[in-house]
């Protein structure tokens, strides 16, 4: 059994690779290995909104990965350059930056680079999803 | 744990995408962890460290001034593919000077590809 942190770079709608990382993490879930910690970083960022409102017959990747973190206790952390610059912001960094709203969904934390230096020292495998 | 080695591919060429910029980014912050770090520079993405950028003329910011401080960071293997220099039609002389940086054949990068813990690209 093994300890994996994945890093999710991909554009959430305009292709596979979130919905691949969810897919890839529920299935090493299920096989007894450990999941430390999804890192979001570039285009990945983008899911953690909480305002994506897809058609109702097509997935909800923000929930997907919010029933996930909550189920499974795991923690999905998008790096805050990437987060900033693409408009997704938490409560404090709205205010930081004299933003008039906040969009993070609650189950999506916002945090520096060295989370996922941290995750790659923890982890016996980190797998890249862009 | 701390030894884990961690590979950094620059595979791509710069401001087309973000890429070079946000590995680059990943590089220095994991320099601070003091994990030993090699900067691997194959195909296109020799363009990174091409001398003379002047993407401000596209409202870009310039990073290629920044692989200089690799070093700096103590990442001292910077690599760049052979091959990937001859295709394009570079040579050394036409990149960004940075200390210790040596070109090494496509087998050498594959062989310290499949040493590494971590192979991070973007």
């Amino acid at each position: 059994m093994a300890t994996y942190s994945l890093l999710v770079t991909a554009n959430p709608y305009s292709s596979q690779g979130q919905l691949r990382a969810i897919q890839f993490a529920k299935t090493l879930l299920e096989q007894g290995h450990e999941l430390m910690r999804v890192f979001f970083y570039a285009d990945g960022v983008l899911v953690a909104s909480r305002l994506h409102a897809p058609p109702a017959d097509e997935i909800n990747l923000t929930k997907a990965w919010a029933k996930l973190a909550i189920e499974k206790d795991i923690e999905l952390i998008a790096c805050v350059t990437a987060a900033n610059k693409r408009g997704i912001v938490n409560v404090a960094e709205a205010e930081r930056n004299a933003l008039t709203g906040n969009n993070l969904d609650p189950a999506f934390e916002i945090s520096g680079l060295g989370q996922l230096t941290e995750a790659m020292l923890n982890s016996d495998r980190l797998i890249t999803f862009g | 744990m701390m030894n884990k080695s961690i590979c950094i591919v620059f595979n791509k060429a710069p401001y087309g995408s973000q890429a070079g910029r946000e590995l680059l980014d990943i590089a220095l912050m994991a320099a601070a962890f003091d994990m030993p770090i090699t900067a691997l520079f194959v195909e296109q993405g020799v363009y990174q460290l091409l001398k003379g950028q002047e993407p401000d003329i596209l409202d870009i910011k310039n990073h290629s001034a920044t692989f200089k401080a690799l070093p700096l960071y103590g990442i001292e293997d910077i690599l760049v593919e052979e091959d990937a220099l001859q295709k394009f039609n570079l040579n050394v002389q036409e990149l960004v000077e940075i200390d210790g940086l040596k070109t090494i054949s496509s087998s050498h990068a594959q062989s310290l590809l499949a040493n590494s813990d971590f192979i991070l690209t973007l």
